[in-house]
C-alpha cells in the first residue's frame, strides 16, 4: 500500500508565521514533514508569480503565514495578501488549480501549536487532493515506500 | 562597518562555505548531519562543506573565520538553530574574517526540522532541501552596507500647551535646539483656561506660567507664537520646514503693556479665552500672564488695515510699537524631530441639539465653567449664570455628553470628564453652599492617583448627589432649566429642576488640525487623533519616522499623563538625537530605474510614505531611511523594477526550484 | 385636479372634523381629493411589526389600489396611517422578504363587486410605486407655500398657534424623511405660510399619552396635561394637531385633565388644516367644529383679529 506524500511550499512571514514555526519547534509538537519554508519579511512580499511558480516545480499546496489583521509589523503587508490571494484564488481556478491548494493563515508569533496542527492538517487536505504534476518533466511520481 | 566589500560576483564564480551544526543531539539526534554535509559537497556553488557539533561555540566560530580566510569563501551558511538566536553571532564571525554580513544565511534545520520531524529519513531530506535553497539565495547574494544619514540635532515642537512647553523643556535642558510653534497670540493651550486642576485643586495658571516664562527664557528655545506651520519636508533627521508668521500688527519687543490702545479701540469682540462669556477689544491681551506679553491685532475684527480706517490705538501708543504694515512672512527652518503637540477641543454643543446647548445660555460646557471659576475670569471667580449673571442654587452636571455613544456620537471615553466634572461639583459645592448639585452619570472612573480619594470626598464631605442615568432632554420652563433624565438604580424616570446645566462634552480632535496633519503626512486614527508605532509598545512615536506625538492630540487624557507622554516624546527625540549618525537596515526595495515605467503602482503600497514618483523622469524613487522593506511594493510591481535586495525574484525563484525540485 | 386621499377609518367614524376640514381646505385650492375605491383600515401600527408581518398586507392593499387606479401620489392627514403607509411601502421597496410574501398573499386576493358580484383576481405585484405623503408635505412641495398664500382670504395675523408633532410625523427619521427630528420646521412653517404666529414650546413633541388612554388613563391624562401646559406657558392660543388620538387625548379628555390638574383652565385643540381651510376662506359651519368638547368658537370669528383689538 502506497501513500502520495504530497510537497507542501509555505511561504512564512518572519514576524509572525515563521516565529510560530520556531515556537512549534522549541516546544518539540511533532506535524508532518511534507513543508519546506521560505521566510519573507512580510507576507506582502509574495507574487501570485512566486506561488505558480512553486505549483510548477512540484508544490502540491501553497501555504502563506502572516500576521493577524491589525498586527502587520508593516502596518498592512496582510491585507494586501488577503486581497492577493483573494483574486489569485479565482485565478488558479481558470487555471485547472483546485483554489483548496492555497491556504492563507494568520498565525502569530505565539501560536506555535495553531502552526503545528495546521501544517498537519493542510498535509492530510492536499493528500486528498492528490498530487498535482504540474512539472514539465515525466510525470510519473515516485511514492514514498516505508524504509 | 569595516568588513570587505566583496564585489558582486557572478554566480558561477562565487565561493559558498556550509557548515552544518549537530547542536549535540538536538539536530544530529534526528538528521544526519553528516550526510548532509556529504551530500552538499559536491552541489553546484558549494566549495566548502562541514560538519561540526556546535558551530555557536568558540572553536565552532574560529572554524568559520579560518576557513572562510583559508578557501577565499564569498558567503557562508550555517544549517543550525534558527536565525532568531544566532545571525548576529555568525554575521559576527564573518565580519571578523572580513566578510561581509549579508554575505551569511542561516539554514533552520533545528526548531523547522529536527525539533518538530521523527521520521529521520524525512527529516534528512528535508534538511538537505532547506540548505539547498540558501545555497541558491547565497549565491546571488549582494554585500550591502547599512544606510547612513547624518542628524540635525534640532526639534520641532508644534503646539505651546503643557505637552508642548514640557516637551521643549526637556529637549531643550538635554543641550538641544528647540522651536516651538503656536498658532494662538500666546502659549498656555487649554490649561491655561482652566481654574483649578484635580486632583490638588492647584490653581492652573500658577503651576503652568512658571513653565510659560522658563521657555520664554530658555536659551535654546525659540518661541514663535502666533505663527503656524505651512509644511514639512525631508525626512527624518533631515525635516525641511516653512513656518507663517502671522502679523501682529504690534511689535511684541516695543510694547509695554500699556493698555492704552485696548482703552481706546471702538471695536467690541466675543473673548475666546473666555469661552464667549466676555468681551475683548479687537486690540488685545488673549490674558493678563500672556507670554509673549504683548498686545495683539486682530485683523480680522479691526475696523480695517488696508486702507486704515480707524487707526486709534497707533494714535496713544507712546512706544510706536503698533505697525499696520505688518506682513505675512514664511520662514525657513531645518530640524531633525518633529514633536505634535497640537492639544485638542471640546465637541460641540450644537451636535446634540435635545441638551440645549446651542439655545439655552445657561447650558454651558467645562471650559465655560471653569471660567465662571477662575478668578481671573468673567465673574471673578463668583459663579453666576450666563443669563441673568443669577448666583445658581442648583446646577446639573450632565457626563458623557457625546461620549461613549457608538450611535451618534463619539464611540470614545474622554477620560477626563469624571474627575472634572466631580472637581466642578465640588467647587460648586464649596462657594454657594446652599446649592444643590446633580450629576448625571453612567459610569466614574476616577483611576489615576488620588483621584477616587477626591471623588469620595465630592459625594461625602460636600453631598453631591450623583445620579446613574442619561438625560434625555433640557428645556426652559420660565426662569428654570429642566433636565429629565433616569436613575437607572431605582428604575424610575427623573427631573431636574436646575438654574444652570454644565455639559462635559466629549474631547475631540483639534479644529482644523486635519489640514495641519495632512501637510505632516502623519498618520491618525478614524478619530483624527495621531496614531502611534504601537499601542503597546511605542506610545509616543508616529510610525512615521521623526514624528513623536505629546499630549491630547494623541487622545484624551490629563494633565499628569500628558506632561509623562510630552518626556517621554523628548525623550525619544533625545535617543534619536544621541545617534552619531543615523543607520538603516539596507535590505530595502530599491528602484531599478531602466525597468520602472513609472505606474505609481508601488506608491499606493508602501505604509511609510517611502515611496514618490519623480515627474521629470518618469520613474519611482525610495528613500532608503524611509523604506522598512517589507516587500508590498516588490509584489505589486509589474515590471519587476522594484526587487527586495537580497530577497530578489530571482532569489525566490532559484529557491523554489532548489526546494522542490529532486 | 384629482388627488388620491386617504382619510382612515376614525376620520370617518370619531373625527370626521379632520375629514371635512380637509376637503374643503383643498378645495379652495382647486385639488379633488379622491379615495382609492374600497380601502380599508390601514392596520394602525399593527402591520410593523417584525414578527407577523401579515399585517402589511392591509396597507398594501390600500397602496395598491391607488396604483391600480393610477395613481402615484396618496396624501393622508392623520399621522397614525401616514406613519403605517409609508413605513408599510418602504418595507416593499427595502424588504425582499416581506416583498415576496406581501406580494404573494395579494397576489391571491379576490376582489368582489359589491353591486355587480364581480369578481377580479390575479393581481400584479406591488413594488413601492406609490408616493405616500402627509397633507402638510404635499403642501410644502407639490402645491408650494406661495399659492397657498396666493389663496388666503383671511387674515389670521396675530393668532398664536403652538404646532403639535406628536411622535409619528417625523420618527423613525430614517424611514419618515419628512423634517429633521430634532428642530422640524414643516409645521411652524405651514402655520407662518396661512398667517399664524408658530410658538415655540419644548412639548412639540412629547408623547400625548396615545393609547393609554385605554388602558391607562392617568398617564396619557399627565402627558397631556403637560402640552398643553406648556403650550399655554410659550402664548399659545390654540394646539394644532394632526392626528385623531392625539386630538382625543387632548381634546376629549381636556376635562378629565382640568380636574386631575386644578390649575390648568384649558386650551382649545384643532385641526390643522381647520385653521388651514378657515384661512382659505371655508365657513366655519363646515369645519366640523361640533366635534369639539373645548370651545373654538371664538377663534373662527371673522376679522378676529379687529375684534381683540377692541
Amino acid at each position: 500500500m502506497t501513500m502520495f506524500e504530497p510537497q507542501i511550499m509555505c511561504f512564512l512571514c518572519k514576524w509572525c508565521t515563521s516565529a510560530a514555526a520556531d515556537a512549534a519547534g522549541t516546544s518539540r509538537m511533532h506535524y508532518a514533514p511534507n513543508n519546506v519554508n521560505l521566510r519573507v519579511m512580510c507576507s506582502s512580499r509574495i507574487d501570485p508569480q512566486h506561488i505558480l511558480y512553486a505549483f510548477k516545480e512540484g508544490a502540491d499546496g501553497v501555504f502563506i503565514g502572516g500576521c493577524h489583521p491589525g498586527d502587520c509589523h508593516y502596518v498592512e503587508g496582510n491585507y494586501k495578501t488577503l486581497r492577493r490571494v483573494t483574486l489569485f484564488k479565482k485565478i488558479l481556478q481558470d487555471l485547472g488549480i483546485d483554489p483548496k491548494r492555497l491556504r492563507l493563515e494568520w498565525i502569530s508569533a505565539a501560536e506555535g501549536k495553531k502552526y503545528a496542527e495546521t501544517m498537519d492538517e493542510f498535509a492530510s487536505q492536499i493528500q486528498a487532493l492528490g498530487p498535482l504534476q504540474l512539472k514539465e518533466k515525466a510525470l510519473a511520481r515516485e511514492v514514498v515506500k516505508d524504509e | 562597518m569595516t568588513a570587505k566589500k566583496t564585489d558582486k560576483k557572478d554566480k558561477k564564480d562565487k565561493r559558498i562555505g556550509l557548515f552544518v551544526c549537530h547542536c549535540g543531539v538536538n539536530i544530529a539526534g534526528v538528521v544526519d548531519v553528516e550526510k548532509v554535509a556529504e551530500t552538499m559537497k559536491d552541489y553546484p556553488g558549494v566549495s566548502f562543506s562541514a560538519n561540526y557539533v556546535y558551530m555557536c561555540s568558540d572553536p565552532g566560530q574560529q572554524m568559520i573565520i579560518d576557513t572562510i580566510k583559508e578557501k577565499h569563501l564569498d558567503g557562508i551558511i550555517v544549517a543550525a538553530c534558527s536565525p532568531t538566536l544566532h545571525e548576529k553571532t555568525f554575521q559576527e564571525a564573518a565580519r571578523l574574517a572580513g566578510l561581509n554580513p549579508y554575505q551569511i544565511e542561516i539554514a533552520n534545520i533545528r526548531e523547522q526540522d529536527s525539533w518538530v520531524h521523527t521520521d529521520k529519513a524525512k527529516a534528512t531530506k528535508k534538511a538537505v532541501k532547506i540548505v539547498k535553497s540558501h545555497v541558491a539565495k547565497a549565491l546571488q547574494n549582494e554585500s550591502l552596507e547599512p544606510v547612513k544619514v547624518d542628524v540635525n540635532r534640532r526639534a520641532l515642537i508644534i503646539g505651546g500647551g503643557v505637552s508642548g512647553l514640557q516637551a521643549a523643556l526637556d529637549i531643550a535642558d538635554h543641550g538641544y535646539e528647540v522651536i516651538l510653534v503656536e498658532k494662538n497670540p500666546s502659549i498656555g493651550g487649554k490649561m491655561i483656561q482652566l481654574s483649578e486642576t484635580f486632583p490638588t485643586l492647584d490653581c492652573s495658571q500658577c503651576i503652568l506660567t512658571p513653565k510659560m516664562v522658563e521657555v520664554s527664557r530658555h536659551p535654546r528655545i525659540k518661541l514663535l507664537t502666533y505663527h503656524e506651520v505651512d509644511s514639512v519636508s525631508g525626512f527624518v533627521g533631515n525635516f525641511k520646514v516653512k513656518i507663517r508668521k502671522k502679523p501682529r500688527y504690534v511689535d511684541e519687543t516695543l510694547c509695554n503693556l500699556c493698555g492704552e490702545c485696548e482703552k481706546v479701540c471702538p471695536q467690541v469682540v466675543s473673548d475666546e479665552f473666555n469661552m464667549g462669556l466676555a468681551f475683548r477689544k479687537a486690540i488685545y491681551m488673549p490674558f493678563p500672564q500672556a507670554i509673549p506679553g504683548t498686545y495683539t491685532l486682530d485683523a480680522e475684527h479691526c475696523l480695517g488695515l488696508t486702507p486704515v480706517r480707524c487707526g486709534k490705538c497707533k494714535d496713544v501708543c507712546d512706544k510706536k510699537a503698533i505697525d499696520y504694515d505688518m506682513k505675512e512672512t514664511i520662514i525657513e527652518e531645518e530640524v531633525g524631530a518633529v514633536v505634535v503637540a497640537t492639544g485638542y477641543d471640546l465637541y460641540t454643543m450644537q451636535a446634540i441639539g435635545e441638551y440645549g446647548g446651542e439655545k439655552y445660555e445657561d447650558v454651558i460646557n467645562g471650559l465655560e465653567f471653569e471660567r465662571i471659576l477662575s478668578a481671573s475670569g468673567p465673574t471673578g471667580g463668583v459663579i453666576r449664570r450666563p443669563s441673568d449673571g443669577q448666583v445658581p442654587k442648583s446646577i446639573v452636571f450632565v457626563q458623557c455628553t457625546g461620549s461613549r455613544d457608538t450611535e451618534k456620537h463619539n464611540p470614545y471615553c474622554s477620560k477626563i470628564c469624571c474627575m472634572y466634572t466631580a472637581k466642578h461639583a465640588m467647587m460648586y459645592r464649596h462657594r454657594v453652599p446652599d446649592g444643590q448639585a446633580t450629576v448625571f452619570y453612567i459610569d466614574v472612573r476616577t483611576g489615576g492617583k488620588a483621584f477616587d480619594e477626591f471623588y469620595q470626598r465630592t459625594i461625602e464631605e460636600d453631598r453631591v448627589l450623583y445620579i446613574r442615568g442619561k438625560v434625555s432632554k433640557i428645556f426652559k420652563e420660565g426662569d428654570k432649566l429642566i433636565v429629565w433624565g433616569v436613575d437607572t438604580l431605582t428604575g424610575k424616570k427623573v427631573e431636574v429642576e436646575a438654574d444652570m446645566v454644565v455639559l462635559a462634552m466629549a474631547m475631540v480632535k483639534a479644529d482644523g488640525v486635519m489640514d495641519l496633519l495632512k501637510k505632516l503626512k502623519i498618520a491618525t486614527d478614524i478619530h483624527g487623533f495621531l496614531a502611534e508605532a504601537h499601542p503597546k509598545l511605542r506610545p509616543v512615536e508616529s510610525l512615521n519616522a521623526g514624528f513623536y506625538l505629546a499630549g491630547c492630540a494623541h487622545g484624551p487624557k490629563d494633565i499628569p499623563e500628558a506632561v509623562a507622554q510630552a518626556s517621554a516624546a523628548a525623550a525619544k527625540v533625545g535617543d534619536l538625537f544621541a545617534q552619531k549618525e543615523l543607520s538603516h537596515d539596507p535590505t530595502i526595495v530599491p528602484v531599478n530605474d531602466e525597468l520602472c515605467s513609472g505606474c505609481g503602482i508601488c506608491i499606493s503600497m508602501c505604509p511609510y510614505s517611502a515611496r514618490s514618483l519623480d515627474l521629470e523622469r518618469g520613474v519611482a524613487v525610495v528613500n532608503e531611511i524611509l523604506c522598512e522593506g517589507c516587500g508590498a511594493c516588490a509584489a505589486a510591481c509589474p515590471c519587476g523594477a522594484a526587487q527586495q535586495r537580497n530577497q530578489t525574484d530571482s532569489q525566490i525563484y532559484s529557491m523554489l526550484t532548489a526546494m522542490l525540485g529532486e | 385636479m384629482k388627488l388620491h386621499y386617504y382619510p382612515g377609518c376614525t376620520l370617518k367614524e370619531k373625527t370626521t372634523a379632520l375629514d371635512l376640514s380637509t376637503r374643503e381646505a383643498m378645495k379652495r385650492l382647486d385639488i379633488e381629493l379622491v379615495e382609492p375605491a374600497d380601502w380599508t383600515c390601514c392596520g394602525a401600527e399593527y402591520p410593523l411589526t417584525e414578527e407577523k408581518i401579515v399585517g402589511l398586507a392591509a396597507p398594501i392593499r390600500v397602496l395598491r389600489q391607488v396604483h391600480q387606479e393610477g395613481g402615484d401620489v396618496v396624501v393622508t392627514t392623520c399621522s397614525f396611517c401616514y406613519a403605517v403607509l409609508k413605513r408599510a411601502n418602504k418595507a416593499m421597496q427595502d424588504d425582499p422578504l416581506k416583498h415576496k410574501r406581501i406580494n404573494a398573499y395579494l397576489r391571491d386576493d379576490i376582489k368582489i363587486d359589491p353591486l355587480t358580484k364581480e369578481r377580479t383576481t390575479g393581481f400584479e405585484d406591488y413594488n413601492g410605486e406609490v408616493k405616500v405623503l402627509h397633507l402638510l408635505e404635499y403642501l410644502r412641495d407639490a402645491v408650494g407655500y406661495p399659492k397657498v398664500k396666493s389663496r388666503l382670504k383671511r387674515d389670521l395675523k396675530g393668532l398664536s398657534i403652538a404646532p403639535y408633532y406628536g411622535c409619528r410625523l417625523l420618527r423613525p427619521h430614517e424611514e419618515m424623511g419628512v423634517d429633521e427630528p430634532d428642530e422640524p420646521r414643516i409645521f411652524e412653517e405651514f402655520l407662518g405660510a396661512i398667517g399664524c404666529t408658530a410658538v415655540d414650546y419644548p412639548f412639540k413633541q412629547e408623547c400625548c399619552g396615545s393609547y393609554l388612554s385605554v388602558s391607562l388613563p392617568a398617564a396619557a391624562t399627565e402627558a397631556s396635561y403637560r402640552i398643553l401646559r406648556s403650550a399655554r406657558m410659550n402664548g399659545a392660543r390654540a394646539v394644532a394637531v394632526t392626528c385623531p388620538l392625539c386630538f382625543y387625548n387632548m381634546d376629549h379628555r381636556q376635562d378629565a385633565i382640568k380636574e386631575a390638574f386644578l390649575d390648568f383652565p384649558g386650551l382649545p385643540v384643532l385641526f390643522f388644516s381647520q385653521v388651514l381651510a378657515w384661512a382659505l376662506g371655508v365657513d366655519k359651519e363646515v369645519l366640523g367644529l361640533a366635534e369639539h368638547t373645548v370651545p373654538v368658537d371664538d377663534l373662527f370669528i371673522e376679522n378676529r383679529a379687529a375684534e381683540e383689538r377692541t
